[in-house]
């Protein structure tokens, strides 16, 4: 996939992000780091185009996020899982195919269940979402945002509601989709799984890219920031 | 699984022997009550007016029904008026409710008929000036369970709402409104029940509805005490079957 950020600039009530530039192309799977307020999760959301900057321009895949289409093109996790509370995990897919994508719906139930089943669901597709565990429910989550077939799947903080079991179970699924091929960007607190999983990494801090480069890069921080995270998190 | 089923039961059997206590109780509290009377207790009189008694009841379900809805349309309506971007309407909203609140519904009832109905009509229908005195002061109350219920609908789900580009209508239609009635039941089966004690109410007005019939048939049989144990008794049977149905209700469409 190929990533540009110009000139990007973000302001809530005080500036969240500053004048980030960047251009990554034929990266798999880039994550966002740093403390809580450093502004990854405000990039993630401009990235997937479900948030506009206040300035600058965002380019995924040569298609700038103001585009109309470019939400038809990702998929989103969120923090929590954001499935519908009053429908079942497969219903929660069929829903979106058939409603949004105009799939019919013998079709959608079919993908429901490949998708469902990918992902290890194949015994919880009518349950509904109370009555599946959070990792279950998240990975339900994730069976949705990949069943309209997105380019790029953005991940921000998917385990951070999880117990460790959970988390890993939630993780191992990632895993297993980027073996097929799919493409993520991702935000996360667990860097073991930033060590295994990214092939970029992209450190912020106080709206700023700090540090970036290959994962290799946690073992060596060059900034006195990027030390100082490291050593908490670790 | 063995060991599961057995904590069930035993659960189910705690809660079981404490609704029996709960209901000894409360007949004993009733023995104690009925045992110190000196006066003879004398119900058999009201046979004689059961037929009417019978309509009152049918009126009090009737007007209690019309009040339900038309509280249910005012309540949305001040509901929209609330989340209004227009300061007018907002402010309308705040000040009614205010107003609504302070106001006891008897009073309420009284002024709709004789004060501001003429107003606005010359002959005035006092079964509707008193439906809709029950509507006006129903209506805050039913703002406060749609505004609940729509809040009730997370931030995270519009997100993934406009991630997939759901229109407005299959929004409604798909998402928000099967959640918000489900939501919602409870807390108007609730609003029902007072609606239903409300209409008592209406007797002011001379209306048929349960707590006049008795009135009626005491002033006939002079059995004072006991025409109020009986009208105390019938709106137990009325009230009590809804309240059970919204806990079925509740319990069966949690989310």
């Amino acid at each position: 996939m190929k990533i540009e950020l110009k000139n990007l600039s973000h302001t809530y009530d005080v500036e969240v992000l500053h004048q980030l530039e960047l251009v990554l192309e034929n990266y798999k799977s880039v994550a966002l780091i740093g403390v809580s307020g450093s502004g990854k999760s405000t990039l993630i959301r401009i990235m997937s185009g479900l948030e506009q900057p206040t300035e600058g321009e965002v380019f995924i895949n040569d298609m700038s996020v103001k585009d109309k289409e470019y939400r038809d093109h990702v998929g989103f996790v969120f923090q929590s899982h954001n499935l519908f509370p009053h429908l079942t995990l497969k219903r929660n897919i069929t829903l979106v195919l058939e409603k949004t994508r105009g799939i019919e719906k013998k079709e959608a139930e079919r993908i429901a269940e490949e998708r469902l089943t990918q992902l290890h669901l194949e015994d919880q597709m009518d349950k509904l979402p109370k009555n599946v565990s959070g990792g279950q429910a998240q990975r339900a989550s994730l069976a949705r945002a990949l069943s309209v077939n997105p380019d790029i799947i953005f991940l921000d903080e998917p385990t951070s509601s999880l117990d460790p079991i959970l988390t890993h179970e939630v993780l191992t699924a990632v895993e297993e989709l980027k073996q097929l091929g799919k493409k993520f960007v991702f935000v996360t607190h667990v860097m073991s799984f930033v060590h295994d999983f990214a092939d970029y990494v992209i450190y912020m801090d106080d709206g700023k890219i700090v540090e970036q480069g290959p994962p290799s890069m946690l073992d060596k921080p060059k900034t006195k920031e990027f030390q100082a995270f490291m050593n908490k998190v670790r | 699984m063995k060991s599961k089923t057995k904590i069930h039961f035993e659960k189910n059997a705690g809660t079981y022997i404490a609704y029996v206590l709960a209901f000894l109780t409360i007949a004993a509290f009733v023995a104690f009550v009925v045992l110190a009377q000196t006066e003879e207790f004398r119900i058999v009189g009201y046979e004689a007016y059961s037929s009417l008694i019978l309509e009152g009841i049918g009126n009090t379900i009737y007007v209690s029904i019309i009040a339900l809805l038309g509280s249910l349309v005012l309540g949305f309506l001040l509901y929209l008026m609330s989340i209004s971007k227009i300061k007018y309407f907002k402010a309308l909203d705040d000040v009614f409710t205010e107003i609504i609140y302070g106001t006891p519904l008897l009073v309420l009832i009284i002024i709709t008929t004789f004060l501001i109905s003429p107003a606005f009509v010359d002959q005035i229908n006092r079964t509707w000036t008193g439906i809709i005195a029950l509507v006006v002061y129903m209506g805050p109350y039913m703002k406060n369970v749609y505004k609940s219920a729509f809040s009730s609908i997370s931030e995270e789900q519009y997100m993934a709402m406009d991630l997939f580009g759901f229109t407005p209508y299959q929004r409604y239609r798909y998402i928000i409104i099967p959640q918000v009635i489900r939501i919602l039941m409870p807390p108007m089966m609730n609003n029902f029940s007072l609606i239903i004690k409300g209409s008592a109410l209406l007797n002011v007005l001379s209306y048929n509805e349960l707590y006049y019939t008795v009135v009626v048939a005491q002033s006939k049989t002079f059995a004072f005490i006991e025409g109020y144990v009986l009208m105390w008794v019938l709106y137990l049977i009325i009230t009590i079957p809804l309240s059970q149905l919204t806990k079925y209700i509740e319990r069966k469409w949690s989310l």
